[in-house]
């Protein structure tokens, strides 16, 4: 009995894979995300690295990890699902937007304006895959003491960590509390931020089983493109027209 | 008796505003933090209460229809009082969606320099604008027409109603279907994605509206009616004829819907109907709704010895109990879970599936209905719109 090792590590190649995407030009890629049930192990170290990525503030997520028990004891196991934005072909959150706040952009990835968002949670409503949340101002360090601990207290560093905003769709946003995206809906874009600069998303970098797969669908070399011909690959309510470029090998 | 009512208003409409303002101190200073609703549950008490002020404002659309567009003269003495109340009730509405919004300043700008002719709620704004507009201009030559004038201006003033009325019957109907539509094209929603939604919006405008225009006009016509009692009763006997009409043909609609429902045996639309007629607000479906919304008045207006008094019981019955029928369509079906376990997946309450409008819900709803009834007060005190002399000239 032989155990054969992977020759690379997935990362690795997927590196390679959106260098070469960057070379060819963002506007000529469609990015497509993979996610391996069967090696997820449900550490939802890509909920917190994601969460982290982009300093959401409290009761915002964008790839929150679905568990689910299935079975009968003692055949019993328990499934994980992670659930970043599907980034559909077809997205409804799009068309219902009333100031065309929402769009999809050239990479396929649905985005969103802060600065033009009125916070009508329309979009929220319509996405069927619940994957927009909306940005109520809340914030983590609300109630913290000002100097609990020795040195610089809790809520100091809560509010260094929260009161600088991501560099979310590359641009500076205001600090935390003072305009956008407080107010507003959001979501996840594939980290597009990372992509420019030719890091992988935080979720598919932080993948503990390396179950996330990522890449340009139109690279026929990539390895997201070989997987995408897998008979194991499926997607959510395709019943529904949306045309997720998320896809599960179940 | 007058000034007893107005009296008992107006101090209910200011203690409201007053009682209110902490909330709205409360939005207006710290957004929607302090809302009870989430990422789930987007929307909550106020889109209900939108909602619930869509159907009153229908009342006007219903008696200038039937007034102006297909010749029952007798609701010509209601039109002014009609006209002005649906003003009021799109006054509460806009207060309302305003105030849902995350960042409410953009509404004032956005839609005029990016609007999206896709999104159902950029024509539901374009018909609120038309409606608002028609029924202002409808309004003032209402109110001109009671002002003694020959007999050329009276017949160009009638034009004028008549002309406008024509007019709003296309937007009304599309405003009210508009709203529905809305909903319904929401795919991903098992109980609001049904071609049956829009029309059962149009009827629930019609029948809640319509319920609100026979009660003021019971309730002050009754005040200033020494001299046409006869007037004034059938008035109120016709309409409680049109609403029994209305409430039959909705109470048909609802059933169909929740017949099919089941039959179809959906899992997220038995989830849906479930939640709305077995979860824990099942009191407000089966108590207010079916026992006080429905039967009560469906007895009362279906009775052979029904009287202006009993028609006006059964308004206020469907009048009240319509925010729960709102709340009904809203809320359960925002409730289910778009994937199973999504609301373990990452446990926040902006995520919980749960919602219960809190203490600073129910205080701005309470400044904007007293807004709403202060408005109102106003114009019956100030502007002619419950004059005696109504009705006694040609209209048309």
């Amino acid at each position: 009995m032989s155990v054969s090792f992977p020759a690379e590590d997935p990362l690795v190649r997927m590196h390679r894979d959106l260098k070469r995407a960057l070379t060819k030009g963002l506007d000529q890629t469609k990015w497509v995300m993979g996610i391996d049930l069967a090696r997820c192990i449900g550490c939802h170290a890509c909920t917190v690295a994601c969460v982290s990525e982009n300093k959401l503030p409290p009761g915002v997520v964008y790839r929150p990890v679905i568990e689910e028990e299935v079975g009968v004891y003692p055949n019993v196991r328990r499934r994980f699902l992670p659930r970043p934005c599907m980034q559909c072909e077809n997205p409804p959150c799009v068309s219902v937007c009333p100031v065309t706040a929402t769009w999809k952009n050239k990479q396929g990835v649905t985005v969103i304006d802060y600065n033009r968002c009125i916070g009508c949670r329309y979009c929220l409503v319509a996405c069927p895959y619940s994957a927009r949340t909306s940005d109520f101002g809340d914030w983590y360090n609300s109630g913290a003491e000002a100097s609990s601990q020795a040195l610089v207290g809790r809520a100091a560093a809560a509010k260094g960590y929260e009161s600088n905003p991501a560099a979310e769709y590359s641009r500076a946003w205001p600090p935390r509390g003072k305009g956008s995206p407080v107010g507003n809906a959001r979501k996840c874009h594939f980290c597009l931020h990372r992509l420019e600069v030719g890091a992988l998303p935080a979720c598919v970098s932080s993948c503990v089983g390396r179950a996330t797969f990522f890449g340009d669908s139109e690279d026929h070399d990539s390895l997201i493109f070989e997987l995408l011909g897998s008979p194991r690959i499926s997607r959510l309510k395709e019943e529904l027209g949306t045309k997720p470029a998320v896809f599960y090998l179940a | 008796m007058k000034i007893r009512w107005v009296t008992i208003l107006l101090l209910l409409a200011i203690a409201g505003l007053g009682a209110g303002s902490w909330g709205l101190y409360q939005r207006l200073a710290f957004g929607l933090q302090p809302v009870a609703f989430g990422s789930h549950v987007p929307w909550g008490l106020w889109v209900s209460l939108y909602l619930f002020f869509l159907g009153l404002s229908a009342g006007a659309f219903l008696v200038t229809s039937l007034a102006y567009v297909f010749g029952l003269k007798r609701f010509e003495n209601i039109g002014p009082l009609a006209a002005f109340t649906v003003l009021v009730a799109l006054a509460c509405e806009a207060q309302f969606i305003l105030l849902d919004l995350g960042t409410m300043h953009r509404a004032f700008y956005r839609f005029f320099l990016s609007p999206s002719f896709s999104s159902l709620m950029t024509w539901m704004l374009v018909f609120f604008s038309a409606m608002g507009a028609l029924y202002a201009v409808k309004t003032y030559v209402l109110l001109k027409s009671l002002r003694p004038s020959d007999r050329a201006t009276a017949t160009r003033n009638a034009a004028m109603v008549r002309r406008l009325s024509l007019l709003s019957l296309p937007v009304g109907l599309l405003f009210y279907g508009t709203n529905g539509a809305f909903f319904a094209v929401i795919a991903g929603r098992p109980l609001w994605n049904d071609a049956l939604t829009p029309v059962l919006f149009v009827v629930a405008a019609l029948l809640s509206g319509g319920a609100l225009v026979t009660l003021l006009t019971y309730i002050f016509r009754r005040a200033s009616d020494s001299a046409q009692p006869a007037v004034r009763k059938a008035l109120c006997l016709e309409l409680g004829n049109v609403l029994l009409g209305l409430l039959i043909l909705f109470t048909l609609l609802e059933a169909l819907q929740i017949f099919i429902g089941y039959k179809t045996a959906r899992t997220d639309l038995l989830a849906s109907l479930d939640t709305m007629l077995f979860g824990p607000a099942m009191w407000s479906f089966w108590i207010v709704h079916v026992l006080f919304g429905t039967i009560t008045p469906l007895l009362l207006l279906a009775s052979r010895a029904k009287t202006p008094k009993s028609v006006a019981w059964a308004c206020f019955l469907i009048v009240a109990s319509f925010i729960a029928v709102r709340y009904n369509f809203i809320v359960p079906d925002l409730s289910i879970q778009s994937l199973p376990g999504l609301d373990a997946a990452f446990v926040h309450p902006r995520l919980s599936p749960d919602y219960a409008p809190n203490l600073m819900e129910w205080l701005v709803s309470i400044w904007v209905v007293s807004s709403g009834l202060l408005m109102f007060l106003l114009g019956v005190r100030f502007l002619p719109v419950t004059s005696d002399t109504l009705g006694g000239e040609r209209h048309v």
